[in-house]
């Protein structure tokens, strides 16, 4: 089964058979009928809206229940600046991507301020108001009656460059325009950026403290997602020169979620499959028509349950992240795990922090002090208050008061990703990454916040973006070297075990190049080899100048690294010093043992 | 008789207990020591059936309540006061009793649950009428003990009951239970990280770490066998 | 002035049904932080069942009797083979699409059966032209009807959150649903039974729109759902009290809007509410910002 999938995964992705097929489409199609060319012509439209929402459901895991909203928005978009304003094809189209983009953009502003099903709620109320303020305003848009007379290749009044168009000659343009389109997509997906939306979608919490901006990152995916439903709007409007409101209705948005489930959430080869069956199957099928809502409700209300992966996860392997080129481009060796520079003194400087749950004081007036090449740790019994108060320093929790200073910059509430930012790095007690990530990919997510090249670098697969990747991925090599982890880099992490979750996560905050990290319980359930390696990793913090936090149970492996001890009971600190100091502090014995005086 | 055997519950691909086998004798208190991580809630929490077991089996007196869900197992006489300080914060401390008696196993009238309540913690009468989230942390804990045992049950989890507790009342606390089994014969499975103050008041002791069993005795003997000082050293 | 009186009675009228959407939305995002995205093909479906069955006959009690009978076992299967699974799959957002699923499905299938026509829908108290003169104003009888049953489950519906066992328990389930499971609430059940509340809100507030509108067709219900989830968030998610009140704000000024301005704008104005208490309030009137335990 697997070696199939492998097989069907090569053949389907391959260079060769995806320019292959372009160009049997783009020269056969002048053998086809006219009616068989518009019919590939809608299936280039319905690849582009199935892409585009993968891209926002699939890759970064929000919802759009409007999508014929952003559509319709491109085809009104470039119909009327044609027919009406008279811009010219080059440009309308475009227009109607960017009027798209915009929507999108606005209709999801509040992605940072409330649960996700809200943007669901909004997206399927715009798609819906959409519709029918076309309806009524038929000063702009015709209403019910519809916008005809918009240039196209019917009425043979559209031309491309000083080019008359006809119906083959469009299909031709909107072939091209869909194959660049998924590059482009295939290339930011495969990208930081890809990497950090499909972050977001497994782990908001953990995508924070690696720098990754929530609320910008899920706009972000609504703003792209838009502006390819509202490209593919552009296109349609001028492939039969008629508008009417009902094109753009909620059965349509249906249809597209429909399409991009059955093909597979965060497979883009499994959209243009899906595409295909849900374009061609309701004109072969005449009696499909009358069920086709029930079928399409059918779909939705049980796919995800029975068959979360579609069609993509019977026929293919997984999506990848990372650029095939890339990792060919790899230094082997002679890379250094380096961090940010490190100034001699100044600090990590937690000031008289006190956090409040109700009438629960987690932590209560805790003073600390973190320096560059010392580790130290923090310790307690269970609910002392440890782990709040490291989601009180990077960002997780509003302390109630006290402030947190890093390298004299007042970092008190700040936002997770903006700590991040600032070098600033955590692990969590239960390991939080992408489950369906490589070991690799993983890793590479932690360098997020140290990429220089842009967005467009990247989505045009421009040299130095190559570059720039293939240098981070040879960090990310050297890591797993480190790590002893080096023999299962490609392997998806929820396929291995414990230990190598922790281990993955403590490299992929090395990655971050942080001046400092603080590490929630790194060593539980680790066995004695797995510890033997995370000391190690934990020495090379120490070595390259960092400050570490080292929250820890097991006194063995404590006592071996650490330079100071803080001990918290009940939110206070109730010990600071060296170890040896601490063993004979009665306050500590009373905390941990409970004094013999009561039971 | 409550009995666990080869016990195994996972979070998807995390193992957190590794087939767990263990005997509360009834009227009894049984201790489950460890340090943090080591399975001790997991345990408690699969026994509730809050917790994914894998395999095995759990058996209350004899009767296999495996897949039983959580309310069903309340009404077999299982309690289980959580660590974490949970309690319904919005609801008064007379609501979150009433609302466990009226779930739970009624076997007592409500006036009567309620008056061996305040009797044995006063201060809950005080505070009847206040919301449990603007408690101490002495009271919530007190009212979660007596949220687990207002319907009498046979058998009683306590998870990490000393946590965050000062020293006066973790005494009380203890006091309770420790009583409670001796008068009215209740089964205590206790969860302790403390391991010399739970070993101390239980009959018979378990030593978790890495979710698998790797001592079992009677607490005396594990006391004596200089574990409980083994324990605290390598593990805080 | 009669127009503009005229205006805000139906307004408070209408918003108050909007008010009971709204409660009917926040009863299961209370126990599992979840929203039936197919709750307007279930008013829908309510609506059109009672007209049919009126028209075939029936009383009119006994037929909104069954139509929410049938609505009661449609719930129990929505919860039990959509939401319940698609809780358990990673990705969290698999019940909105789920739920939406379903709801297209009884849209198609009203479609089938009913035809995609508009029914009309009967008198059931008063009809459309029934009024009463109020410090010389005609005042439609039926508004006040609606407004009067309206409030009057609204009510209810608290006295029974309030006021009994399982009231307080679905307060504890989606306070602390292992707790409760753990003192013995079966949450399962009280589960269910949200949905099912949920869904009989939802099937009465159709009749009730059903009847100021005086028809109904297939695709009736989704806009309303999104008056309602207004609603429930100018009002803040999960208040009732919030619910009933950002309805009634929701319902006048959509009257307003649409009688001063156009009916067109209608729409956008509910968007564009929407959008501000977004920005201006995200927890809405009554509502509490939300802690994010980690």
């Amino acid at each position: 089964m697997i070696a199939i999938r492998t097989f069907l995964t090569r053949l389907l992705t391959h260079p060769a058979t995806i320019l292959g097929a372009i160009a049997i489409l783009f020269f056969g199609s002048a053998y086809l009928s006219g009616g068989t060319v518009a019919i590939l012509g809608f299936l280039m439209l319905n690849i582009l809206l199935a892409q585009s929402m993968n891209l926002l459901t699939g890759i970064a895991g929000q919802i759009s229940l409007g999508h014929a909203g952003f559509y319709g928005m491109g085809a009104y978009a470039s119909g009327i600046l044609m027919k009406t304003v008279g811009l010219p094809f080059i440009v309308s189209v475009p227009a109607a991507a960017v009027i798209g983009a915009l929507t999108g953009y606005l209709v999801s502003f509040p992605a940072g301020r409330v649960r996700e099903f809200y943007l669901g709620m909004m997206t399927l109320a715009f798609g819906l108001i959409f519709r029918e303020v076309v309806r009524e305003w038929d000063g702009l848009t015709g209403g019910a009656v519809g916008l005809s007379g918009v240039p196209s290749t019917t009425l043979r009044n559209l031309s491309l460059f000083g080019v008359t168009l006809d119906g083959l000659d469009y299909f031709r343009v909107v072939l091209i325009v869909t194959a660049v389109v998924m590059w482009l997509v295939h290339n930011f997906i495969q990208s930081r950026y890809g990497r950090a939306f499909y972050a977001i979608h497994a782990s908001e919490v953990a995508a924070g403290c690696l720098g990754i901006p929530r609320a910008g990152t899920k706009q972000m995916a609504y703003t792209i997602a838009a502006g390819m439903a509202g490209l593919a709007g552009g296109l349609y409007a001028h492939m039969i020169g008629y508008l009417g409101p009902e094109s753009f209705d909620l059965a349509r948005s249906i249809e597209v979620l429909v399409t991009t489930v059955v093909g597979g959430l965060g497979s883009m080869a499994g959209q243009i499959l899906s595409a295909i069956v849900f374009t061609f199957l309701p004109e072969k099928l005449q009696v499909f028509a009358q069920y086709q809502f029930i079928v399409y409700g059918l779909i939705l209300a049980f796919t995800l349950i029975l068959l979360p992966r579609g069609l993509a996860g019977l026929f293919l392997l997984p999506p990848r992240f990372i650029k095939p080129a890339s990792l060919r481009h790899v230094a082997t060796d002679g890379v250094a795990i380096r961090t940010a520079g490190t100034v001699a003194d100044a600090a990590l400087k937690v000031e008289g922090v006190t956090m409040r749950f109700g009438g629960l004081v987690a932590v209560d007036n805790v003073s600390l002090e973190l320096h560059p090449g010392r580790i130290t740790a923090l310790i307690g019994p269970n609910g002392s208050g440890k782990s709040t108060l490291v989601n009180v320093v990077s960002g997780i929790y509003q302390p109630t008061s006290g402030n947190v200073r890093f390298y004299g910059e007042e970092i008190t509430g700040l936002e997770d990703h903006r700590i991040a930012g600032l070098g600033l790095m955590r692990t969590f007690q239960d390991p939080r990454l992408v489950p369906r990530f490589t070991v690799r990919e993983n890793l590479l997510l932690g360098a997020h916040r140290r990429y220089r090249s842009s967005a467009l670098a990247a989505t045009l697969a421009l040299p130095s973006a190559a570059k720039e990747e293939a240098a981070f991925l040879a960090t990310v090599d050297a890591v797993t070297k480190m790590a002893g982890i080096a023999d299962v880099a490609d392997q998806p992490l929820e396929s291995l075990p414990y230990g190598y979750r922790r281990l993955v996560e403590v490299g992929r905050a090395l990655l971050a190049e942080p001046r400092a990290i603080l590490l929630d319980e790194p060593a539980a359930g680790l066995s004695e080899a797995e510890m033997v390696l995370l000391a190690r990793m934990i020495r090379a913090m120490k070595d390259a100048g960092l400050m570490v936090l080292l929250i820890e149970h097991h006194m063995d492996f404590v006592a071996e690294l650490v330079d100071d001890v803080v001990v918290l009971d009940s939110g206070r600190v109730i010990y600071h010093g060296d170890i040896g100091g601490m063993r004979q502090s009665p306050a500590v014995i009373a905390a941990y043992l409970g004094t013999a005086d009561h039971a | 008789m409550l009995e666990i055997r080869d016990l195994i519950v996972s979070y998807g691909a995390i193992e957190a207990v590794r087939g767990v086998t263990l005997t509360a004798a009834p009227g009894a208190i049984t201790a489950i020591v460890g340090a943090n991580g080591a399975g001790k809630s997991s345990l408690l929490r699969a026994i509730t059936g809050l917790a994914p077991i894998k395999s095995g089996s759990v058996l209350l007196d004899g009767k296999d309540i495996t897949k039983l869900p959580a309310s069903r197992r309340a009404e077999l006489g299982l309690a289980h006061a959580m660590e974490g300080r949970r309690i319904f914060r919005q609801l008064t401390v007379e609501e979150n009793l009433q609302l466990a008696w009226q779930f739970g196993r009624r076997r007592n009238a409500w006036a009567d649950a309620l008056e061996r309540v305040f009797v044995t913690f006063p201060i809950l009468k005080d505070k009847r009428r206040v919301q449990a989230g603007l408690l101490s942390g002495g009271q919530q804990q007190m009212m979660i003990v007596s949220v687990a045992t207002i319907c009498n049950p046979s058998y009683l989890l306590l998870d990490e009951p000393s946590l965050g507790l000062a020293p006066i009342i973790v005494q009380e606390i203890y006091t309770f239970f420790t009583e409670r089994c001796r008068e009215d014969g209740t089964t205590v499975l206790l969860a302790e990280q403390m391991a010399a103050l739970a070993l101390k008041v239980s009959e018979h002791g378990y030593v978790l770490r890495q979710g698998r069993v790797v001592r079992e005795g009677p607490s005396k003997e594990l006391v004596d066998s200089g574990l409980v000082a083994a324990l605290s050293s390598a593990y805080l | 002035m009669e127009e503009f009186l005229t205006l805000l009675l139906a307004g408070i009228s209408v918003g108050a049904v909007y008010g009971l959407i709204a409660i009917g939305l926040n009863l299961t995002f209370w126990t599992t932080k979840t929203m039936n995205f197919g709750q307007g093909s279930v008013m829908m479906l309510c609506a059109m069942l009672t007209a049919t069955l009126i028209a075939r006959g029936w009383p009119q009690a006994l037929s909104i009797l069954a139509a929410l009978g049938i609505i009661v076992v449609l719930m129990v299967f929505t919860e039990t083979y959509t939401v319940r699974p698609a809780l358990k799959i990673e990705g969290s957002m698999g019940w909105a699409v789920s739920t939406l699923g379903v709801g297209i499905v009884l849209q198609g299938c009203a479609a089938l059966w009913f035809g995609s026509q508009a029914l009309a829908f009967p008198d059931i108290i008063f009809s459309a032209i029934d009024d009463v003169v109020v410090f010389g104003v005609h005042v439609s009888l039926q508004y006040i009807a609606v407004l009067v049953l309206a409030l009057a489950l609204v009510v209810v519906f608290e006295l029974l959150v309030r006021g009994t066992v399982w009231g307080r328990a679905m307060r504890a389930v989606s306070m602390d649903s292992d707790l409760a499971s753990v003192i013995g609430i079966p949450t399962r059940t009280i589960v269910l039974g949200s949905y099912i509340g949920s869904g009989i809100l939802a099937g009465v507030s159709g009749i009730l729109v059903a009847q100021i509108g005086g028809t109904v067709d297939p695709a009736f219900g989704f806009e309303l759902v999104i008056f309602g989830f207004v609603a429930a968030v100018l009002g803040g998610m999960g208040s009732t009290t919030g619910a009933l009140v950002g309805g009634i704000v929701a319902g006048v000024l959509q009257q307003m809007v649409g009688g001063y301005i156009s009916s067109a704008a209608q729409h956008g104005m509910a968007f564009a509410l929407l959008i501000l208490i977004l920005v201006v309030r995200p927890q809405g009137f009554f509502g509490q910002r939300e802690i994010v335990k980690v």
